[in-house]
């Protein structure tokens, strides 16, 4: 019997023992992330049956098990992914909004200094030093442009680079994982079932990991082991084997990073779309909602300021009596083809005021060519190949030309992106600013009636008629009866005996004047070339008066409008990103304490439970101490 | 129960600290920069409208800039049109004294040359500098003489260009006027036509400028006044030389009364020889120096014995016209210059107005209203004591400190 009591005082012993240990485990591991709280389950050993009935065997320890629930670890996991992809894309576009949150270092004070220099010659008009001003003013402007689109490609290379090391890390974790893998599976195996808490943990701990990086959705297996998804169930780990990830060029884009995957040494783009969530799934989603648009608005402003600026400046009179000539050069649309494609298409920015900040898709399906917006997916098609004489446009970008195009055939058009990188200063000669309108007009002096001419505009658009500068001459027939003789070279010149209105147009040879007031009979009005017309200021006053015109967006936005546009959409995106991770980050707080209010260690408890285990070891002590009691006096029975 | 672990205790304290750390910084940048809007992200909707109205501000700024040019671009006009008047009323007086009978021919001689020196002064005038050296008064052509002195008297070699200047957002004003506007467009006689006395004349007969009764007759043609003398009694004929049809014949005519047909009248005083014939014509352009050197011919002519007294007076008497023509040209010239000053004057505090309205907006927009984000710092320093006070006694709590 006394030997029973001394091995239930054992078992008893060994019992609180392992509670110690467990708990002590559980000290000590209480910083460790990822840990789960294990628990020593004690269960009551078989009791031997004797004549009297059952007596206890004393107790045992079951299994070491760990506080574990995979339904909230899954729910962090969730919570966890969202919000590293919303705080990803905050970091980044926190960059912009801190590019664009000094009002004096944006686009807008050079936009305005730029239109100073413009009036700065209005005012001055022969002045070379006002003249001067301006060019200098028109650089500054340019080289703004430049550094804030520098500025947005150092973040786009940005993104490259984080794109990289995420898929490296990615590519570490699951070798990790399927490492972990194997080894609970022979520990498990070599443990006849028990599981192998800690590594279990390790293994949860490297999901959670993978999970800030990208969605991925672990599934436990029969065996024990977990199969990694990512992406459109796309599958990273599958028992010990893992998926290699690599980056590689966008295959619409050669500047950016996409993500694929290596089989049989090809490499796979693994589509953007289908990879949200996670760190990863926050740069792709900055890049192409916030970085493209972005970078496309303010290329815009830099196309439509250079074309519409041309525009006026072409229909100009330099210093030297010469037509204007472009005064920026007006950046070029970048076309990108489909890796697979061959054929080429010659694409045109046909009007400057109709710019979105998208960009555009062009295929071919065998039967119709389709140009889509990609900010909003809207398409149209023809079925006519586009060339000169038919372009195909949407939004002022016309497809002018294909060559050898054929089926399956696609192209990305990029119309603004370059916009603010290419944009450049054209004229470096003072005197080739064109201040001075081309022509001049003139009522003779011999003339007896009141009537008067105007100054003249010359007509929209540029280039301008070939015989804008040809002398016309308008002679009021004599006797004077309301008609009136146009002389000299031009279309539909000379006119005879047309019908004087006063005050009404009178457009010939691509400018436009009025005559108005009584003109008598023999009265005579020129349309002259503005020779060493150095003082006329009225084509850079048109210049100045582009800068409240809405020019852009369909004739909705002015330059600077089109701007505060760009600084609005950055503003309020950052914003609602700011809120939304922040809520994110508060959800994944609950979630994560939620978990932890299962799994996670509390110190008090662990005190209470070291102090509980320890009398449990003092009293089964106190037992194997009464059993050598007992066996002591069965010995001193026979002193 | 809610079962909490010690992390989760640790990580909701600092978690908290942090929180309010950083609306504590936010504050304070706000209040060490001033601005409110610290990022675009801060408030979109106000950083977009504080660029709208920078713009505005730095437009308003421009315009004011222009105005200031527009200002002394025409003070500069007035001033040198001022000169013009002073002059062009000298010469009246001496052109009034030369119709002086009592004048010999020398001192008449004399007067001439005042009148060139006159002349010289006015095309001295008439070609001034601005102050970056382009011609006042050449239209578009600053850099082009505009008053060439020639053997055919002076030559406008310059346009009828204006030049403009954006003095507001809507209003353009001229800030230039062209020579050919000020010296050359002015109309000869009263306006209407001109009279005068040929040449060839012998009586005594002196016309004046003659007014238009019924603007409606009037026909723009040429006519002949042709005097008669029969017998003592002075008769005068009217012919339309444009169409050669002769009106009426045999007026009777006496010193002073007035001669009017086709809706025009005038009358000639004194005594026509017979012969005598007097033009009208339509007015046209005369330019002030072509009035200066008819004037100087009449006056430096009438010396010796060509000199004829009734020429002198009907020349003197047509100069004079023309020289209050040009007066009146160049007085309403400078007219609408001061009223261009006035309206740019109002337009100054206009502008004035506006800029201080656009700073107040700009300032409501972007800046931090100091009252509120001190009220708020000091809050929010209350928040993270506290926060910092209780997670230290929070964990400092601890069973072990028990064992």
């Amino acid at each position: 019997m006394g030997n029973s009591i001394l091995g239930i005082g054992v078992t008893g012993l060994n019992a609180a023992q392992a509670g110690l240990l467990t708990t002590g485990h559980n000290i000590s591991n209480a910083n460790t992330a990822g840990f789960s709280r294990q628990q020593a389950i004690q269960s009551n050993s078989i009791p031997q049956l004797t004549g009297s009935g059952f007596l206890g065997q004393g107790s045992q320890i079951a299994t070491v098990r760990r506080v574990y629930s995979e339904f909230l670890s899954n729910q962090v996991l969730q919570a966890q992914t969202q919000s590293s992809q919303l705080d990803s894309y905050y970091a980044q576009i926190r960059q912009i909004d801190n590019l664009l949150a000094d009002p004096e270092s944006g686009l807008s004070p050079a936009l305005q200094g730029f239109f100073r220099g413009v009036q700065s010659v209005a005012a001055n008009p022969g002045s070379v030093p006002s003249r001067q001003a301006m060019l200098s003013s028109a650089e500054s402007l340019v080289s703004r442009f430049q550094s804030i689109n520098q500025r947005f490609t150092e973040v786009r290379d940005g993104v490259n680079g984080q794109i990289a090391s995420t898929v490296t890390e990615i590519n570490a974790l699951a070798k990790q994982i399927a490492d972990l893998n194997h080894d609970i599976s022979v520990v498990e195996g070599a443990a006849a079932g028990q599981p192998a808490n800690d590594l279990l943990d390790q293994r949860d701990a490297l999901v959670t990991q993978l999970g800030k990086l990208a969605n991925a959705s672990a599934v436990r297996q029969s065996d024990g082991s977990y199969n990694v998804f990512i992406g459109n169930g796309q599958a990273l780990v599958v028992g010990t084997q893992t998926l290699t990830l690599t980056t590689m060029p966008s295959p619409n884009d050669a500047s950016q990073l996409s993500v694929g995957y290596v089989i049989g040494g090809n490499k796979v783009m693994i589509p953007e779309s289908t990879l949200q969530g996670g760190s990863l799934g926050g740069y792709f989603a900055f890049r192409s909602e916030t970085l493209d648009s972005a970078q496309n608005a303010l290329g815009r402003v830099a196309i439509s300021l250079a074309q519409t600026f041309n525009d006026q400046h072409q229909l100009g009179q330099d210093l030297n009596g010469a037509i204007g000539g472009a005064f920026f050069s007006a950046p070029t649309l970048g076309v990108l083809q489909d890796t697979s494609t061959t054929s080429t298409i010659t694409a045109v920015i046909s009007n400057a005021g109709n710019l979105t900040t998208s960009d555009y898709r062009f295929g071919f399906d065998g039967t119709n060519y389709r140009l889509t917006r990609l900010s909003d997916n809207v398409s149209i098609t023809t079925t006519t190949p586009p060339s000169g004489a038919a372009p195909f446009t949407m939004d002022g970008v016309s497809i002018t030309g294909v060559t050898g195009v054929a089926s399956g055939d696609g192209f990305v058009i990029q119309p603004t992106r370059g916009g603010a990188r290419d944009i450049a200063v054209a004229v470096h000669d003072t005197a080739k600013i064109a201040a001075a309108a081309p022509v001049r007009t003139s009522a003779l002096l011999t003339n007896t009636g009141a009537g008067t001419i105007s100054a003249g505009t010359v007509n929209t658009p540029s280039p301008v008629n070939s015989n804008l500068q040809q002398p016309v001459t308008i002679t009021f027939h004599t006797p004077y009866d309301g008609q009136f003789d146009v002389t000299g070279t031009g279309t539909g010149l000379p006119a005879s005996n047309q019908t004087y209105t006063a005050g009404a147009d009178i457009s010939l040879n691509g400018w436009t004047m009025q005559i108005s007031g009584a003109p008598a009979g023999g009265d005579v009005f020129t349309v002259t070339p503005n020779i060493s017309g150095k003082s006329d200021n009225r084509n850079a006053l048109l210049l100045a008066g582009l800068q409240t015109k809405d020019l852009i967006a369909g004739g909705t936005a002015s330059y600077q409008s089109a701007y505060g546009q760009l600084v609005s959409q950055i503003g309020n995106k950052t914003r609602e990103l700011e809120v939304a991770s922040s809520a994110q980050e508060n959800l994944v707080t609950q979630t994560r304490q939620t978990q932890q209010s299962l799994s996670g260690v509390n110190l008090d408890e662990e005190a209470a439970n070291l102090m509980r285990y320890q009398q449990a070891y003092q009293a089964s002590a106190k037992v194997i101490q009464t059993a050598s009691l007992l066996f002591q006096s069965i010995l001193d029975i026979g002193k | 129960m809610i079962r909490l672990s010690t992390n989760t205790i640790y990580e909701r304290g600092i978690g908290s600290i942090q929180n309010q750390q950083a609306d504590m910084v936010k504050l304070q940048q706000q209040l060490s920069t001033g601005r409110r809007i610290l990022t675009p992200a801060d408030d979109p909707v106000a950083s977009a409208r504080a660029l709208d109205v920078m713009q505005a501000d730095s437009l308003n700024t421009q315009f004011s800039e222009n105005r200031q040019n527009a200002k002394s671009a025409l003070e500069m006009t007035e001033g040198t049109l001022q000169g013009v008047t002073t002059l062009i009323q000298n010469i009246r007086t001496t052109a009034l004294q030369a119709g002086n009978t009592a004048l010999t021919g020398k001192d008449r001689q004399g007067l001439a040359n005042v009148l060139r020196s006159n002349l010289d002064a006015l095309v001295g005038l008439a070609n001034s500098t601005d102050s970056t050296g382009e011609y006042l008064f050449s239209g578009y052509q600053g850099k082009t003489r505009p008053f060439a002195q020639t053997s055919t008297g002076v030559q406008y070699l310059g346009d009828q260009g204006q030049r403009m200047s954006q003095v507001s957002a809507v209003r353009q004003v001229p800030v230039s006027d062209s020579g050919g506007n000020i010296f050359e467009q002015i109309r000869n006689g009263n306006g209407t036509f001109v009279t005068a006395a040929a040449t060839a004349n012998t009586g005594s007969g002196i016309v004046d400028a003659g007014t238009v009764v019924t603007p409606a007759s009037l026909t723009g043609h040429n006519y002949d006044i042709t005097f008669t003398v029969t017998a003592g009694v002075t008769t005068y004929s009217v012919t339309d030389t444009t169409l050669s049809t002769t009106l009426t014949t045999g007026n009777p005519y006496t010193s002073g009364s007035q001669i009017s047909f086709d809706g025009l009248q005038f009358n000639i005083q004194g005594k026509p020889a017979s012969g005598d014939v007097f033009t009208v014509l339509p007015s046209t352009h005369q330019s002030v120096f072509t009035t200066l050197n008819d004037l100087i011919n009449i006056v430096a002519g009438a010396t010796g014995s060509s000199f004829n007294s009734t020429q002198l007076a009907n020349g003197i008497n047509t100069a004079l016209l023309n020289l209050d023509n040009g007066l009146d040209n160049i007085l309403g010239v400078r007219a609408a210059i001061g009223s261009h000053l006035q309206e740019i004057d109002s337009l100054q505090s206009l502008g004035d107005d506006l800029g201080v309205q656009y700073k107040q907006n700009l300032s409501q927009l972007q800046d931090v209203d100091y009252a509120q984000a001190i009220s708020d710092f000091t809050r929010q320093q209350t928040y993270l004591q506290a926060a910092q006070d209780t997670f230290v006694k929070t964990t400092k709590l601890s069973l072990f400190s028990l064992l």
